[in-house]
């Protein structure tokens, strides 16, 4: 037998405290650019020559570790590594916002953890996920009380937001007040702006992918909080040895008891429970079970009832084939529901979105070079725009079932990453779909295929009435929409600090929500391409340029994206988009674009951590007639979409005093939305109508906004089973009255006509009182 | 269903947190337009009545001056040519008195004013009486208020659309409600009005008019307009416009509509709960 070159192996496993395997864990050989990252079974395998080496292990969520190791003959390791958040009472920390990932070939994505969301003061004293998201550059929100979020200029409707692999079609509980994430129950989330994986599909504008933890498996523990206007509760634990855990979390919000206690007959709470089983079979076999119930009720004298929320069940196995193949096959059920319920006019009133979802993706290690991610995916969905009934005897509703639609979205992907030399790294790849259109109960036939007609007399657009009804079975195709959407970014490192990364990216959009207010409503219905909707097709071009500094102290992100979207919906005046059966007659297409600059600077290690973000953007869409003859919108114009934000200034910082206090700021700045200021009036039948000409011509006043948070944790629990800490916050901390709206009216008992400035919150302080044991 | 918008508002608002202020705003001009408010109606009851048609031209937002027109001609023709003159009585309003409108005709405006010539038409269709209207206490969406409540019953032909006016004395303008039949074919069923300021001894008129589809739709987008205009769910602002056409210059659009309807009136004056 021979020695060439006196080279050894070290092979190794990495994983948590509790003894979970853990993917993607970078490795690094200090001093050299040799580096590995671990499979999804946390293994690894290096070939070095004979010597001494520091090994690097680094992931998110962990602390980073070093091991010294002499390598002088072939070797196995088992590495573990300490989760970040465990080292609050320690004096030194080390990194806890999550650093630039300057190599790899992922661009225009950040990740959060938990930790880091906790550290974002917000509104009434409850961490969130979005609001720390929108913390990010390219990203922000259509205002307070506004749900959902934008990316670089997109709808919050074009968002894929995944939980353990389940699609949510709305992310906030309470008009934007709260998100509907529990973070307790969050391991860790990535946000794609851009560069969006093969594997990811759907929507237009950006993914959201969002991993839920697993519960203890060592003991049972828990976690939660009583705050001033919500509380929640988690417990995990093992069950047989740690083969399988548990963890169960639900929240709570309670100040429609205070409302009621006043004598105030009305409410508006949410509630959410999220579950998740884990089942290690064995080594190569796991199974993992995700559950979560949300609903938020607004109640007004018992008068008017408003139910709705997202219920959704994901089971997953990943499966080990060998060490360099990995599955994961994933079935969701998915329910998304809406009910009214409004005694004055004797109805109620229900729709929704229901889906069932097959996902089988592996992942290939072809070597140490290239790796491939393929698979499939598959949706049922079921559209419910509406089922009207009577709520009483005495009521003249007729029962009424507006028609469904039913669609079958199929994909398959392919993606390969690649290191082409030891500085240029490249992933490509495409995602191929197929939206298929099924029959349903009944089909309206226009003449000349036109549902909306362009009345040049008057001057404005009208629906068609059908020509004739007809019917389609489930099973048949009445429409098939075939996508091809390549997907391609490519990293160029100058060394481990500095990178330029360029990507481009197709994306196609099937599901569209119908709304027309400048932020989703609940009452906002999902509608699936056909006929007369074609799917939305976005495509988006991004550089970057990408570096950490001063040994990973700081990390600056610069982006700049051009994006450009075809069929794009808009509505005629006046379309009344509740219970409508037949949306294709309010519809007008158009197009869109965005265009803008991002800008990150982040601290990440040192008492004092945060970042800066800054965006300037434009965001804008055109609705030109459909001959030369009719206006369209605007004239055919582009205007500005209703979340263009020309500034959006972010700051973010957290300062750990000393191991029992730490202060957390944030402060915000953003051009106001654009809005319509009325030109004119008139008086009509007594009453005073206010003239707008145009679209989004005038802008609110600029929103800005310091929110001042401080955590405290009392010396007693110095024992680390049981920790606790105080949160107090104060949200708007100068009170600055941020408009949310400008309302033009007559006042109805002056007659006067006035400019009112609707202002959601003033300062806000609360008080929370957190325990983990 | 309409209202919907309008009631969600009102639920954001009691968040306890939000504030309502005046704001002084700068507001651009736009061109005067014309604004014909050609609305004829009809009581039920009665067999003839006084109309009035408005003309004037839009002005800026904040001015309080209403800006009429003075000087046109304003006739309505019947299609067998019979014509109504309609005599400037008041600057600005054109009256016709002892106006008899007939079932199922359609009637032509004709306004000629400053140049330009207006025209629109519109059926005369029968209405719909009022079955019957009822008050109750703390039913609506506030526990202390009294509800007036009034109740119609659609002939289940199908295409019925209508329009309930409420006037008070304590409320600047009437409230508008629109209501069609595509839920409540052939059934009874009712419509409510209620306000802080209606307490005992107050009086509420109660019209229902019958109106056409083209009605009904610019109704619907005139009150987007100035329900939720700017609200936290605004629907977008447009440019509302009617089926009067300047056949002059149709480019120069023209503000208003041009209606008749016929209309039944009930008057409920609020007495004191019965415990």
């Amino acid at each position: 037998m021979f020695i060439f070159g006196q080279e050894f192996t070290l092979i190794g496993t990495v994983s948590d405290k509790s003894g979970f395997e853990l993917p993607d864990v970078n490795i690094a050989i200090a001093g050299t650019n040799i580096g590995t990252v671990t499979d999804f079974e946390g293994n690894f395998e290096i070939t070095l020559p004979k010597g001494q080496y520091t090994l690097v292990f680094q992931s998110i969520s962990f602390e980073t570790q070093e091991i010294n190791i002499n390598l002088t003959e072939n070797q196995s390791i088992n590495v573990e590594l300490a989760d970040s958040q465990e080292e609050l009472d320690d004096v030194v920390v080390r990194t806890k916002i999550e650093k630039t990932d300057v190599r790899s070939t992922q661009m225009s994505a950040n990740s959060l953890t938990s930790a880091t969301i906790k550290k974002v003061p917000v509104v009434l004293g409850e961490p969130d996920v979005i609001r720390s998201l929108i913390q990010l550059p390219g990203v922000s929100s259509a205002g307070e009380g506004a749900s959902g979020f934008n990316v670089r200029g997109g709808g919050a409707d074009q968002n894929l937001i995944l939980v353990d692999d389940a699609t949510v079609f709305n992310s906030s509980h309470l008009f934007g007040l709260f998100s509907i994430f529990n973070p307790d129950a969050i391991k860790d989330l990535t946000l794609y702006k851009g560069g969006i994986p093969a594997k990811y599909g759907g929507r237009v504008s950006s993914v959201l992918d969002i991993q839920q933890r697993s519960g203890n498996p060592d003991k049972f523990s828990g976690e939660g909080s009583i705050g001033v206007v919500s509380s929640k509760l988690l417990l995990e634990g093992p069950v047989n040895d740690g083969q399988t855990t548990y963890l169960v979390s639900g929240r709570s919000s309670y100040a429609h008891l205070f409302l009621q206690l006043a004598d105030n007959p009305n409410s508006a709470y949410f509630y959410d429970l999220n579950a998740k089983v884990n089942h290690r079979i064995d080594n190569n076999n796991n199974l993992s079970l995700s559950a979560y119930y949300g609903r938020d009720v607004i109640s007004i004298n018992d008068n008017f009832v408003n139910t709705f929320g997202t219920t959704f069940v994901s089971a997953r196995w990943s499966h080990t084939f060998n060490e360099n193949l990995f599955s994961n096959m994933s079935f969701i059920v998915n329910d998304y529901f809406y009910n009214l319920n409004l005694d004055s006019v004797g109805f109620e009133f229900d729709s929704g979105v229901r889906n069932l979802n097959y996902k089988y993706a592996f992942n290939y290690l072809l070597n140490d070079e290239i790796t491939f991610d393929f698979g499939i995916e598959s949706f049922l969905h079921e559209f419910n725009p509406g089922n009207i009934r009577p709520n009483s005897e005495t009521s003249g509703i007729l029962s009424r079932q507006l028609t469904k639609n039913y669609a079958n979205e199929n994909a398959v992907f392919f993606d390969v990453d690649q290191e082409l030399t030891n500085r240029l790294s490249i992933r490509y790849g495409f995602r191929l779909s197929a939206f298929l259109r099924q029959g349903q109960r009944k089909i309206n036939v226009y003449e000349d295929d036109l549902p909306v007609l362009y009345n040049s007399r008057f001057g404005i657009y009208e629906q068609a009435d059908p020509i004739d009804v007809i019917s389609a079975s489930r099973s048949e195709i009445l429409n098939s929409f075939i996508n091809f959407e390549p997907r391609i970014s490519l990293a160029y490192a100058f060394n481990d600090d500095h990178s330029v990364k360029l990507g481009y990216n197709r994306m196609v959009q099937n599901l569209h929500l119908i709304t027309n207010s400048s932020s989703p409503t609940p009452l906002d219905v999902w509608t699936p391409s056909g006929q007369f909707i074609d799917p939305q097709i976005l495509d988006q071009i991004a550089f970057g340029y990408f570096s950490n500094l001063n040994e990973d102290k700081f990390s600056i992100e610069t982006e700049l994206f051009y994006r450009k979207i075809d069929n794009t919906i808009d509505f005629i005046d006046g379309a009344n988009l509740i219970a409508n059966e037949f949306i294709e007659r309010d519809i007008l297409m158009g197009e869109g674009r965005a265009y803008g600059w991002e800008f990150l600077f982040k601290k990440n290690t040192g008492k004092l951590t945060g970042w800066i973000a800054y965006t300037l953007s434009r965001s804008e869409q055109r609705t030109p007639g459909r001959t030369p003859d009719e206006p369209g919108i605007n004239n055919g114009e582009w205007y500005l979409n209703n979340f263009d934000k020309t500034h959006d200034v972010s700051v973010v910082a957290s300062y750990e005093l000393d191991d029992r206090w730490e202060f957390n700021l944030n402060f915000i700045a953003q051009t106001g939305q654009p809005v319509n200021f009325p030109v004119g009036q008139y008086q009509f039948q007594d009453l005073t109508i206010p003239v707008f000409e145009g679209r989004n011509l005038n802008r609110l006043p600029t929103f800005h906004r310091l929110d001042l948070g401080v955590n405290h944790y009392p010396r007693k629990y110095k024992d680390k089973s049981r920790k606790a800490y105080w949160n107090f916050s104060i949200y708007n901390a100068y009170n600055r009255m941020n408009a949310n709206s400008i309302i033009f009216r007559q006042d109805q008992q002056s007659g006067q006509n006035e400019a009112v400035r609707l202002a959601i919150f003033g300062i806000v302080p609360a008080l929370s009182y957190n325990i983990k044991f | 269903m309409n209202n919907v918008y309008k009631i969600l508002v009102f639920g954001l608002i009691l968040g306890c947190w939000s504030c309502l202020d005046v704001v002084e705003v700068d507001l651009e001009e736009a061109t005067p337009r014309l604004v014909v408010d050609a609305t004829l109606q009809k009581n039920i009851v009665n067999n003839s009545e006084n109309q009035i048609i408005k003309i004037s031209r839009t002005r800026d937002f904040f001015s309080d001056e209403p800006v009429l027109v003075e000087g046109a001609t304003v006739s309505v023709t019947d299609e067998n040519g019979e014509v109504f003159n309609f005599q400037e009585t008041n600057p600005g309003e054109y009256t016709f008195n002892d106006f008899q409108p007939v079932f199922e005709t359609t009637y032509f405006l004709e306004v000629e004013v400053e140049g330009q010539l207006l025209t629109a038409e519109e059926t005369y269709t029968e209405g719909l009486e009022i079955d019957v209207v009822s008050q109750s206490f703390g039913t609506g969406f506030s526990d202390d208020q009294f509800q007036v409540r009034a109740f119609f019953t659609d002939d289940g032909t199908g295409n019925n659309f209508y329009l309930f006016k409420f006037f008070t004395d304590f409320l600047f303008f009437p409230d508008f409600t629109l209501i069609d039949d595509e839920f409540i074919s052939g059934n009874s069923n009712s419509v409510t009005f209620s306000d802080e300021d209606l307490v005992e001894g107050e009086t509420v008129l109660i019209q229902l008019h019958k109106i056409s589809r083209g009605y009904y739709n610019y109704l619907q987008r005139l009150l987007a307009q100035v329900g939720a205009a700017g609200g936290p769910f605004q629907a977008q602002p447009s440019t509302v416009r009617g089926n009067i056409v300047n056949e002059t210059n149709p480019d120069d659009f023209v503000f208003g509509y041009f209606s008749i309807s016929e209309y039944d009136e009930v008057s409920i004056t609020i007495e004191p709960e019965n415990d």
